[in-house]
């Protein structure tokens, strides 16, 4: 299994190098003050997102899988590596944004540590959910059927929760904000181990659907 | 001595192909040669072998493990080169090395490295620079740097130059000097077959139609060349297939020495695998 990560870390390599020059840069931007670190830390989540299900699309243009699954590893262990790939990008992404957090924090004085990492915790939350629902939905109708999913699963909560507010249907959730920090911020901060728990599930929908699928 | 390969009673459909009762073993230190027209189930088969596609009945064991509740353990001694590179345009052949040695755990990197080096593959050079040839060469480095006893090649020295072919199947021959090794090969090129076949199946839109030792049909099966009156004083009986054409006809026997007893005054012939195809696919029975 740990081959088939090697082979997504290896395939995706100049991107993930790209990424992070982008990335270094954007966080300078955010030490400077022009942008919010917290921008940075949820823009870092998103792309690296995109990541695990570009690899479906460099997987399908070699026509790797049916390769991949001749060799001795079962089906299985090929969607395991492809989950462990996201999972692994998904840390890397909320380490980033912790340092950054960490590195405004102490060198430059950011007083807002404590927020800038819930939004770090958040991001990896909505992170690991969309691999919850993309991964699979991504086996069962290959990379190019699900992209526009990929794009509804991304910006329909948040045109959604844009009306919402606008309509003033929000204003109900207003008691939310006077929670207090003992109760919000545990919550935040232990908020991707639901999603996490959640690609178990997700996992065996993936290995169920790739059962059925011939090459 | 186990087979490397047994086939029982495959069927496989996909409602408007479908592969019927194929019978197939592959013993050790041997080669066979798969042929067929196109769609004629060659690939369905290696792909029921492989396990890529769910059959609808029959029994597969390689090198003893069943293919389908002892998976790894048969894949595990099995090398593939299937009709394409699948490897990764962006990846170097020094990468498969890293990728391979973790899915393998009979890897061994100096046998990959001599291999590559044998190809004049250079490690670092990314595959997309790769012409066809050196692809293919690369896909075999791999298939064969794990020690497998087993080589399921599809279509694997297609659109390949004389060269390079020949290189390719001087490898298999070697590959073979192993009493426990075994190749299938499936292909249209059926002078790579003649050259180091030890075996040949021929399928036929989706069944098993022939299946010899290559110097069975080399020494025994023959054409004859006739007119439609000469054919038909044969015995149909003594003729495997026919086909008439407008200036005469000709027929597949499989004894051609029985066959020129019988009928001293017809010419038979030596055949090529190609012309038994041609006259099993293109011909009938009398």
């Amino acid at each position: 299994m740990t081959g088939l990560i090697a082979k997504d870390f290896l395939v995706m390599r100049k991107s993930i190098r790209t990424y992070i020059l982008f990335l270094i840069f954007y966080s300078i931007m955010a030490a400077l003050g022009i942008f919010p670190v917290s921008i940075v830390t949820t823009l870092v989540q998103l792309i690296i997102m995109m990541m695990p299900l570009s690899t479906f699309s460099y997987d399908e243009l070699a026509r790797w899988d049916r390769y991949a699954f001749s060799l001795p590893l079962g089906r299985r262990a090929v969607v395991g590596a492809r989950y462990l790939f996201a999972l692994l990008l998904s840390l890397f992404a909320a380490l980033f944004g912790l340092v950054s957090c960490l590195v405004l924090a102490v060198f430059f004085h950011d007083p807002n540590l404590v927020e800038n990492c819930l939004t770090v915790t958040v991001s990896l939350a909505l992170g690991l959910l969309y691999c919850d629902i993309l991964l699979p939905l991504t086996y069962k109708l290959g990379p190019e059927r699900a992209r526009p999913y990929f794009y509804l699963v991304i910006f329909l909560p948040i045109i959604l929760l844009f009306g919402a507010f606008k309509l003033g249907l929000l204003n109900n959730l207003v008691f939310l904000l006077k929670l207090p920090d003992a109760v919000v911020i545990p919550f935040l901060l232990l908020l991707p181990l639901l999603p996490l728990a959640g690609m178990g599930v997700s996992f065996l929908i993936a290995c169920r659907i790739l059962e059925g699928k011939e090459f | 001595m186990t087979n490397c390969i047994e086939i029982s009673g495959l069927c496989k459909s996909y409602g408007d192909f479908a592969l019927e009762d194929v019978n197939l073993t592959l013993p050790g230190g041997s080669i066979l040669g798969l042929i067929g027209e196109n769609g004629a189930g060659k690939t369905t088969t290696i792909k029921c072998i492989l396990n890529l596609v769910r059959r609808d009945a029959g029994t597969i064991t390689l090198m003893g493990y069943d293919n389908l509740t002892q998976e790894r353990q048969a894949k595990a001694e099995v090398g593939v080169v299937l009709d394409e590179c699948f490897f990764h345009d962006t990846l170097r052949p020094r990468d498969i090395h890293t990728i391979l040695s973790r899915v393998y755990s009979d890897w061994d990197r100096a046998l990959y490295q001599s291999y590559l080096s044998k190809f004049q593959l250079p490690e670092g050079k990314f595959i997309k620079e790769f012409s066809r040839g050196m692809k293919m060469k690369l896909s075999l480095a791999a298939a064969l740097a794990h020690h497998p006893k087993l080589l399921i090649l599809d279509e694997a020295t297609a659109g390949l130059d004389p060269v390079v072919r020949d290189e390719i199947l001087d490898e298999f021959l070697g590959f073979i000097q192993d009493e426990d090794h075994s190749i299938l090969i499936s292909s249209h090129i059926t002078s790579d077959l003649e050259k180091v076949a030890d075996y040949i199946t021929y399928l036929h839109q989706g069944k098993v139609v022939l299946s010899a030792a290559k110097d069975v049909l080399q020494d025994q099966y023959g054409r004859v060349g006739c007119t439609a009156q000469q054919l038909s004083a044969v015995d149909p009986a003594d003729l495997v297939r026919v086909r008439k054409g407008s200036y005469g006809c000709e027929a597949l026997v499989s004894d051609r020495a029985a066959f020129h007893k019988k009928y001293p005054q017809l010419m038979v012939e030596p055949i090529s695998l190609e012309d038994i195809m041609l006259l099993i696919g293109k011909g009938e029975p009398l």
